[in-house]
């Protein structure tokens, strides 16, 4: 087997007796859109400095193209970052920022001209070389981050959610754009982010994070209907998360009896990972697989919301537990508070968590 | 606002009154000491009788009123350079570095600010007559260096904390050496701290005369040490003359100082 474009092997990091990052590992093709999926304070962006090179693992390795750059210092790893924060070089103008890596790459004054010209015609900010950028919105002044951080034609790009301190609208305009612009320089990039609407639009793949470990790797689509482990599924789109009475598994089907003898059979059964912690298995629903049925789990209307496209309803089970349907307004029409329904939804569209 | 100038009445009268007192009390005598400069009195009669540049003259053909200034403005750019590049690097240190007892050595590096100027003078003249500098030139760009370097700290550490640290991050990631980053990126942001530690420290030298009198020798006099040991043997207008000069220095120093600052930061 050829070695990954870019491998994380092991990558352990530890502060003290806190363990930031715990033994992560993931191979990365060349042009693939990565990202880091994760509550704030699960690893994801340690991770992403240890590629950067501004912090040192405690253990593990880093290969690009199958060397590892560990031992490389950050300023000769020719990575590319956009970060966070505004970071562009306060007293240069958009031109000499996007130039600054080519001039300390000692490149010839003319090629630098053409390749800052490129860049700021990717980023379509050709009309604010001259800006200073105390004078660029922040959108901008991320657009001239990136153009910066490509410039220099980066292997690998870093982005440590470039877009927090942006408004929604804007947020959704320059996702679009990353999405372009990776579509045409085909740059790998690992992107950080806690919002999963973003990881969805951007990525090929997303890696979810949880206290240091990676709960799961694959398309939005693996995440989203075939979560390995309840904090995806909990993380990754809405849910409902059902107790249980009695369970039992054969194969990768499950059997199940909720707690108020409603019974349900041949349901995708997932095992949590060892050390996951022993919790009592659960049954696993999206909002919108829940259906009104003639039987099924008998519940008690607790609320109904319009909210325009869909509607969203509130019930109570026989056992106390709340959950929750989204449905369009005909199909839940007749439903007011205090109303008694059942509840079905078809087998294979829930999880079993043992 | 509970607190208006509009609802003070009578109140505002006497508030005026006040500011105006206060303003004359800190900008009459330096006024005085002027008119007394261009004054043909020889023994300082105020009003002048007549109007005179007699005592320029006199100022300007004695060499050892030059040389002071000259002196002055030696020992004040190299102890303001000598200052900043200390005030930098102790920045860097306080601000960026995470080490026990950071606040303890923050206030350390502003005593030279509060403690007693005669003490800190007694004391680095005994330092300095067992190593000989004394008199000299080095003497007295170190001692001064030492009063100057927390002026130069406050506005440094200022400027460092209001940086973002991602902005150098972003440079080296870029390819500039942590070094490179720091002089082409650091450096230029926070230029208006490093120039007003300049004009801080400089100013700081320029007026200083305790220390001054303590590091002095017959043939290396700062112009306040000279004006000083003027004084104890005549009052001459030529005094007064040295004196209006050494002001105007310093009102010069601080409007140009005012002005480049306004045209760095745009």
């Amino acid at each position: 087997m050829t070695p990954a474009f870019l491998s994380i092997r092991d990558l352990r990091q530890t502060y003290g007796s806190f363990v930031a990052v715990d033994d992560v590992s993931l191979e990365i093709p060349e042009g693939e859109f990565l990202t880091f999926l994760g509550p704030s304070g699960s690893g994801k962006s340690t991770t992403l400095y240890a590629l950067a090179g501004f912090n040192e693992p405690t253990s593990g390795d880093i290969l690009l193209k199958g060397a590892s750059i560990l031992a490389t210092p950050s300023h000769k790893r020719n990575i590319g970052m956009v970060f966070q924060r505004y970071t562009l070089f306060p007293h240069l103008n958009v031109r000499e920022n996007v130039a600054f890596p080519l001039r300390v790459r000692g490149q010839a004054e003319r090629e630098i001209a053409a390749r800052v010209d490129q860049m700021l015609a990717l980023v379509q900010l050709d009309a604010f070389a001259d800006r200073m950028p105390g004078n660029l919105s922040g959108g901008q002044q991320q657009r001239v981050a990136l153009a910066r951080a490509l410039a220099y034609d980066p292997p690998v790009l870093l982005m440590d959610e470039p877009l927090s301190a942006l408004d929604k609208k804007l947020r959704e305009e320059i996702q679009i754009e990353i999405r372009r612009i990776h579509r045409e320089t085909g740059v790998t990039i690992l992107y950080v982010t806690h919002d999963q609407e973003e990881a969805l639009r951007l990525s090929d793949r997303i890696a979810v994070f949880n206290r240091g470990r990676i709960e799961q790797v694959g398309s939005g689509r693996d995440l989203y209907h075939n979560p390995a482990t309840r904090f995806v599924a909990g993380f990754i789109g809405d849910s409902n998360f059902l107790d249980t009475a009695e369970v039992a598994v054969s194969g990768d089907r499950g059997r199940v009896v909720f707690p108020d003898g409603t019974a349900m059979g041949d349901l995708p059964v997932h095992r949590s990972a060892p050390g996951g912690g022993a919790t009592a298995a659960q049954v696993m629903v999206r909002p919108q697989s829940l259906r009104l049925a003639a039987a099924g789990l008998p519940v008690r209307v607790l609320d109904v919301t319009f909210l325009g496209d869909t509607s969203t309803v509130q019930f109570r089970t026989g056992w106390g537990q709340e959950i929750w349907m989204r449905a369009g307004a005909e199909e839940i029409a007749g439903l007011s508070p205090d109303a008694t329904a059942h509840l079905g939804w078809t087998a294979g569209e829930s999880h079993l968590f043992v | 606002m509970l607190l208006t100038y509009r609802h003070l009445g009578g109140l505002g009268v006497a508030l005026w009154a006040v500011t105006i007192l206060v303003c004359l009390f800190l900008l009459v005598p330096i006024v005085f000491i002027a008119a007394l400069s261009f004054g043909s009195s020889q023994w300082l009669v105020f009003p002048p009788p007549s109007w005179t540049l007699r005592w320029y003259r006199e100022l300007a053909a004695d060499p050892r009123w030059l040389e002071a200034a000259l002196t002055s403005a030696k020992v004040g750019l190299l102890s303001a350079a000598l200052a900043v590049l200390l005030a930098l690097m102790a920045s860097f240190a306080l601000v960026r570095g995470r080490f026990r007892g950071r606040g303890l050595l923050r206030a350390l590096f502003l005593t030279p600010m509060v403690l007693p100027v005669i003490v800190f003078a007694v004391a680095i003249y005994a330092l300095f007559l067992r190593v000989g500098l004394n008199g000299t030139l080095v003497g007295f760009v170190l001692a001064h260096t030492v009063l100057a370097f927390p002026f130069a700290v406050i506005p440094i550490v200022n400027s460092l904390e209001g940086f973002d640290k991602s902005i150098e991050d972003a440079a080296v990631l870029c390819g500039a050496s942590p070094l490179q980053a720091k002089l082409k990126i650091t450096l230029p942001a926070i230029r208006i701290g490093l120039f007003s530690a300049a004009v801080f420290a400089f100013l700081i030298s320029w007026d200083e005369v305790v220390v001054a009198i303590f590091m002095a020798s017959p043939d290396l006099q700062t112009l306040p040490v000279r004006i000083w040991g003027a004084l104890r043997q005549d009052l001459s207008p030529v005094i007064a003359a040295a004196s209006t000069i050494l002001v105007a220095f310093t009102l010069l120093v601080m409007a140009a100082a005012a002005l480049l600052r306004r045209r760095i930061s745009r």
